[in-house]
């Protein structure tokens, strides 16, 4: 700076004044020389690069935006790409739920499925759970009423089963093939899986009823 | 750049295309989620707060807790917050639909607290918090000035601190939470968010990170 | 191309019809500025402090780290940028406008309320009205305060710019207009949309992230900007190089800084293309400051004590914006993320940039609006050194505590306990680091007192005088 030799650090004296800065930079963006070897290539450089951010931004929104869907969290994720088979539920997770909600099946046969001695049959191990889905989906639909041997142990039939089709609960036929599924895969059962299709199939095939004894039951094959 | 009415048409453009653009955009989107009715067990979620903890939600606001503390589990892949135990989805918008004042939280001096009463295998209960609250824990200063020292008259409360050590009060005291701790600390238990959403599931095939 | 000693400056006081309209109101802006920004310090230390001893002061409910830690971040943004950068931007205003500054009596009375509201805002979040808003811990009963008095401060500053001498407008007038003009709008968006009816849900999350970006993108940027372009030519006597593309760059944050909002939700509770638009649009402002840095980069050549200043508030300012965009990307944000490293962050871009740039100018403005020297040099020189080295020392030391914690927090296998134990070494040298900003602080605090009580007791007599030193 040509005047620093008189420049104090306490006031700092400007090298020129207001006008002339507005000046100067008004004449900056007027016409300059366009003499050949002047030439500017630097404002051409800028768009460029201004152009080069865009279109990185561009790419980069289209393939990480979900398709702008309000449920899509992953931003490498897509709606309608694949991604629909994964959202079916569990039913075992489901059923799970339904056995142990209030006042169902839990509180008669016990979460760990073992009911209680001489009073309610146990679900683990038991081949009515297990066996024919037409005697268990009935059974679940209609109640169960009398005696009835499990595991080779005899039930007197103190208590009855409630129905959980119209006449009773009145649960729609994919809560009780999710809960029929559920009880048929734990505690070590190792039965089939039981579909909402079955259990209308059977619903509509048995009609309305009151409950089953298990004589009438094992005539069903 | 001489036009001035152009100039500050410019501005508003400027400001009101990013408005519209990310707030009124994402309001539309988002800002009226409902509750998510789940018919196999009959209930909305997320829960509403009860009174209590929407009060202890006015003291966690007021003391600051945000500035240590985050309530959003990120996914796989972002951090451990699924393998340290602090939740075992990620969080979705739709968990703080009933929130009044949402404190998402930008920093981790603490712990994270969005699933704090629904951890596996143990969820700390109201003891433990009312305990680390009057002690403090590592980068947990203390928080003293929610409990009072009584002297004991009669029988003791069942509300006192069971200290030990150096914090037990001298004899004939006992250390009682105030009302703002026991708000504050329902709010903590109300921190519950083992529902599992469909939109909060993971999409198969893409668990792994999003840059190239 | 104008030269210093081709033209030397008309008056060598360097007087305006600026300075005898505005002298008052606009060295009241500044300092009171100097005041919030000692204040600020000292909370910063308070909570720096925290950080590593978490019993310091515990057992006070006013002084809990939340509550401090929101206090110096409202005194810091509302109380010593408001004031200077506003100042600052008034007088800049005034002077390209080549007019006197119009309506001083209203800053006046504007900035008499807008440090009422301050004050008030700091007794609120002491006794816990705090929003948990990072840049918004504003109480919601100041908000109306702070809205009006900004009106009576920011009019003169379009009276200014509406009744210029000349047509053409210079980078400075750009930038402080934008600032004058989207505050307020960013203000009343945001109360209206937390406060009076609140969005629902993560959406406040949003909000808030849209106007804490705003605030950085459209008010302060601008209003550090505002002030550096203007010294640097002013004390280079030269052309600013690559004027051309000025334009680019200022169009360029103004468009794509408010998209920026959800660049702190990557990974959370918000729908994926909102974040991903705030990281597109975080690197997209990565051509902003190239373009800033171009523009300025005569002030790295030295010569003054302010251009020094607003040579390290542009090494900030540039490398803040670098910076925040690479860890704006998911894979360094998974990491940063809720960590101190964002602390660092916003140190370097506040105080390192904007600050600094205040600095270069506010130097370089009082001693014309007051007509008088700065009472001492040396304490210009501390604070210049002093800053420096603090910003420094504080960056870098609160970025490998967060690199620390960010890879320990990643880690399941590191008992979360321990991180702490891991962060402390560096948070100690942090705690150092705000102690020496806080010095340079003061130096700046004494040096204005100084200068102003000498500077009123001579006014009459001697001011010929000191001007003459």
């Amino acid at each position: 700076m040509s005047n620093s030799s008189h420049n104090d650090s306490r006031f700092e004296r400007a090298a020129n004044d207001d006008a002339q800065v507005l000046d100067s930079h008004e004449k900056a963006l007027g016409p300059q020389k366009d003499d050949a070897g002047n030439y500017n290539l630097r404002p051409l450089l800028m768009l460029f690069l201004l152009s080069t951010f865009v279109l990185f931004a561009a790419t980069y929104v289209n393939r990480y935006s979900g398709h702008y869907s309000a449920s899509i969290y992953n931003e490498t994720a897509l709606p309608h790409t694949g991604a629909e088979v994964v959202v079916k539920a569990d039913p075992v997770a489901a059923g799970k739920k339904l056995f142990n909600s209030p006042g169902a099946c839990y509180s008669c046969h016990q979460p760990n499925g073992q009911g209680i001695a001489g009073v309610y049959p146990p679900l683990a191990g038991s081949e009515w759970v297990t066996g024919s889905e037409e005697r268990v989906v009935r059974i679940l639909l209609h109640g169960l009423k009398g005696q009835v041997t499990v595991s080779g142990t005899s039930y007197a039939g103190a208590a009855a089963m409630p129905a959980f089709g119209t006449a009773g609960y009145n649960w729609t036929d994919e809560k009780i093939a999710n809960v029929l599924t559920y009880i048929r895969q734990e505690w070590g059962n190792k039965g089939a899986v039981i579909t909402a299709d079955a259990v209308a199939r059977i619903r509509s095939q048995a009609g309305d009823r009151k409950e089953w004894s298990s004589t009438e039951l094992l005539q069903i094959k | 750049m001489k036009n001035g009415s152009l100039f500050f048409l410019g501005l508003f453009a400027a400001l009101g295309l990013a408005w519209v653009g990310i707030v009124v955009s994402s309001n539309a989107q988002i800002g009226s989620l409902a509750g998510y009715y789940d018919d196999t067990d009959s209930t909305s979620y997320p829960a509403r707060p009860s009174g209590l903890a929407a009060q202890g939600a006015l003291v966690y606001k007021d003391l600051g807790c945000a500035s240590c503390h985050t309530q959003q589990v990120r996914r796989p892949g972002f951090g451990s917050d699924q393998d340290r135990g602090w939740g075992e989805r990620q969080s979705v918008a739709r968990d703080y639909i009933y929130q009044t004042s949402v404190q998402l939280g930008e920093s981790r001096i603490g712990q994270d607290l969005t699933n704090l009463a629904g951890r596996k295998p143990s969820a700390p209960d109201q003891d433990d918090l009312l305990h680390m609250l009057y002690q403090g824990q590592g980068a947990m200063p203390s928080y003293q000035f929610l409990f009072e020292t009584h002297k004991i008259q009669g029988e003791a409360s069942s509300e006192a601190l069971k200290l030990t050590g150096k914090q037990k009060p001298q004899s004939g005291f006992e250390i009682i939470p105030t009302t703002r701790a026991k708000e504050l600390v329902a709010y903590l238990l109300s921190l519950n968010t083992t529902y599992d959403y469909p939109e909060a599931h993971p999409v198969a095939g893409a668990k792994g990170e999003g840059e190239k | 191309m104008t030269h210093a000693s081709t033209s030397p400056s008309a008056d060598s006081a360097d007087q305006t019809p600026a300075e005898s309209t505005g002298r008052y109101p606009l060295l009241y802006l500044l300092g009171s500025s100097v005041l919030w920004l000692v204040v600020s310090g000292v909370f910063a230390l308070i909570t720096s402090i925290q950080l590593h001893t978490p019993s310091f002061l515990a057992e006070c409910p006013v002084l809990s780290y939340g509550r401090v830690r929101a206090m110096a971040e409202t005194s810091f943004i509302y109380g010593w940028i408001g004031n200077v950068g506003l100042g600052l931007a008034l007088w800049i205003l005034a002077r390209l406008s080549g007019e006197k500054l119009r309506g001083a009596n209203w800053v006046f009375v504007g900035a008499l309320f807008w440090n009422l509201a301050v004050t008030v805002a700091l007794g609120g979040l002491a006794l816990g009205d705090l929003t948990s808003i990072s840049m918004y811990q504003l109480p919601s009963y100041v908000q109306p305060l702070l809205f009006c008095s900004y009106g009576g401060i920011a009019v003169a500053g379009l009276l200014s710019w509406t009744g210029r001498r000349r047509e053409m407008m210079f980078a400075s007038q750009w930038y402080a207009i934008a600032a004058l003009f989207l505050f307020p709008w960013l203000l009343s968006i945001a109360y209206v949309m937390l406060e009076c009816s609140p969005v629902r849900g993560v959406l406040q999350a949003v909000v808030g992230g849209w106007y804490a970006q705003g605030l950085w993108t459209l008010w302060i940027a601008p209003l550090a900007l505002t002030a550096a372009y203007y010294v640097v030519p002013r004390m280079s006597g030269k052309v600013i190089p690559a004027y051309d593309s000025a334009a680019l760059g200022f169009w360029t944050l103004l468009v794509v800084g408010g998209w920026t909002g959800a660049r702190h939700l990557i990974g959370g509770p918000i729908p994926a293309w909102i974040s991903s638009v705030a990281i597109v649009m975080t690197v997209t402002l990565v051509f902003h400051y190239i373009v800033v840095f171009l523009n300025l980069r005569m002030a790295l050549k030295g010569g003054s004590l302010s251009l020094g200043f607003v040579a390290i508030g542009l090494i900030c300012y540039v490398a803040g914006g670098f910076v925040d965009a690479l860890t704006s990307m998911r894979a360094y944000a998974a990491i940063t993320q809720f960590t101190v490293y964002e602390d660092a962050q916003k140190l370097l871009a506040l105080y390192g940039g904007a600050s600094m740039m205040f600095f270069g100018a506010l130097y370089f403005a009082l001693p014309r609006l007051k007509g008088a020297a700065w009472s001492s040099g040396a304490l210009i020189k501390g604070q210049l050194i002093l800053s420096a080295v603090g910003i420094l020392v504080t960056v870098l030391s609160l970025a490998a505590a967060g690199l620390v914690q960010g890879n320990a927090l990643a880690d399941a296998k590191v008992n979360f306990s321990d991180i702490a134990v891991q962060m402390r070494p560096y948070l100690l040298v942090a705690s150092a680091g705000q102690f020496i900003i806080l010095t340079s602080s003061l130096l700046l605090a004494v040096n204005f007192l100084k200068t102003v009580i000498t500077c009123c007791c001579k006014s009459d007599s001697s001011k010929e005088g000191a001007l003459a030193s």
